[in-house]
């Protein structure tokens, strides 16, 4: 026993605030986490979305990956696939495009016009992109396609969400 | 671009590159075939959805043209060729029908358009990852489809 007695008051004293302050913090951390709710919101936006390619399957020649994830629209979740052309530049790097033309929104393809082999090339109104997402002057679109930003998941590829390229 | 008023706004700052309107024909009935319209219809939403995304820029996808499958035949071609000659008016150049329903393709010379007719699948008892990369070959066949149409058009 220590020297120093606590008195029944002391005593009371303690726990009552102890207590009391457990039921006020009970009460209070609710209506905080309300009232800051939109901070604490984790943005879907700035998810990376892991895909089905593994990295050390990635060539130089563009290849198709799509991955799917749900989006929110208001009360209406949907699940939205996406496209992106995935390759590795000559300096071994990872580059992943966005296939959605600059024009007016077609999805682009690789390789698929004959006249302009190596090439992006946008069906609808004859766009065409070098293989690093230029758009080739003279053709419909004025700007390069998106890019993803990428990660690496466990030796598999993770997109984020696809942003105009930066003027290089 | 599709039936709502952000992708209509660009059309009309982009009339001219927009050259091709998409209707889908859409069934519906009470009778024994109750099921089967339902299924054309989801079917063909599905469908014209993904050739929408595909070709965003060039084509715009109106919403389905529904209809009871009690009308009689002289009525449903007047009105879908009514729709087409309102196309047409407003400098159109491809016109395209889409539907899963057979009758269309019984009466496609009376169609003022080109009709695709696809036979629909039973998308209800399907894997999802079976029924997409089913879609994705159905469209694919329609992605070659229509830029053949465009090819023959252009090099005209």
């Amino acid at each position: 026993m220590s020297k120093q007695r606590v008195t029944r008051r002391q005593f009371l004293n303690y726990t009552l605030t102890g207590v009391g302050g457990f039921m006020a913090a009970g009460m209070l951390m609710p209506m905080v986490r309300f009232a800051v709710d939109p901070v604490l919101k984790h943005n879907p936006a700035g998810d990376f979305i892991v895909t089905d390619k593994k990295i050390s399957d990635i060539t130089n020649e563009p290849v198709r990956v799509d991955f799917s994830f749900e989006q929110q629209d208001a009360w209406y979740t949907a699940e939205v696939t996406n496209t992106a052309w995935v390759y590795k530049d000559d300096k071994g790097e990872i580059v992943a495009l966005s296939p959605v033309c600059k024009h007016l929104g077609c999805t682009v393809d690789w390789n698929t016009d004959k006249a302009n082999p190596e090439h992006f090339f946008c069906p609808c109104h004859n766009g065409l992109y070098t293989k690093d997402g230029t758009n080739v002057p003279g053709t419909p679109p004025s700007a390069p396609l998106d890019v993803y930003p990428y990660k690496e998941v466990d030796g598999y590829l993770a997109l984020g969400k696809a942003a105009p390229r930066k003027e290089a | 671009m599709k039936w709502v008023a952000k992708d209509i706004e660009v059309y009309l700052g982009a009339k001219e590159y927009v050259d091709t309107v998409v209707l889908p024909l859409l069934p519906v009935s009470f009778a024994d075939d109750i099921k089967q319209t339902a299924s054309m219809t989801e079917f063909i939403t599905l469908l014209s959805g993904q050739l929408e995304r595909q070709f965003k820029g060039r084509l715009l996808m109106l919403p389905g043209f529904s209809y009871i499958k009690t009308e009689s035949e002289e009525k449903l071609l007047e009105t879908v060729n009514h729709w087409g000659a309102e196309f047409v008016k407003q400098g159109f150049k491809h016109v395209f029908f889409v539907t899963s329903d057979s009758d269309w393709k019984a009466r496609e010379d009376k169609l003022d358009g080109s009709l695709i007719w696809l036979p629909f699948l039973p998308l209800e008892h399907m894997d999802k990852n079976y029924l997409n990369s089913i879609l994705e070959d159905q469209v694919k066949q329609m992605i070659s489809l229509f830029i053949k149409k465009w090819q023959d058009r252009d090099s005209q």
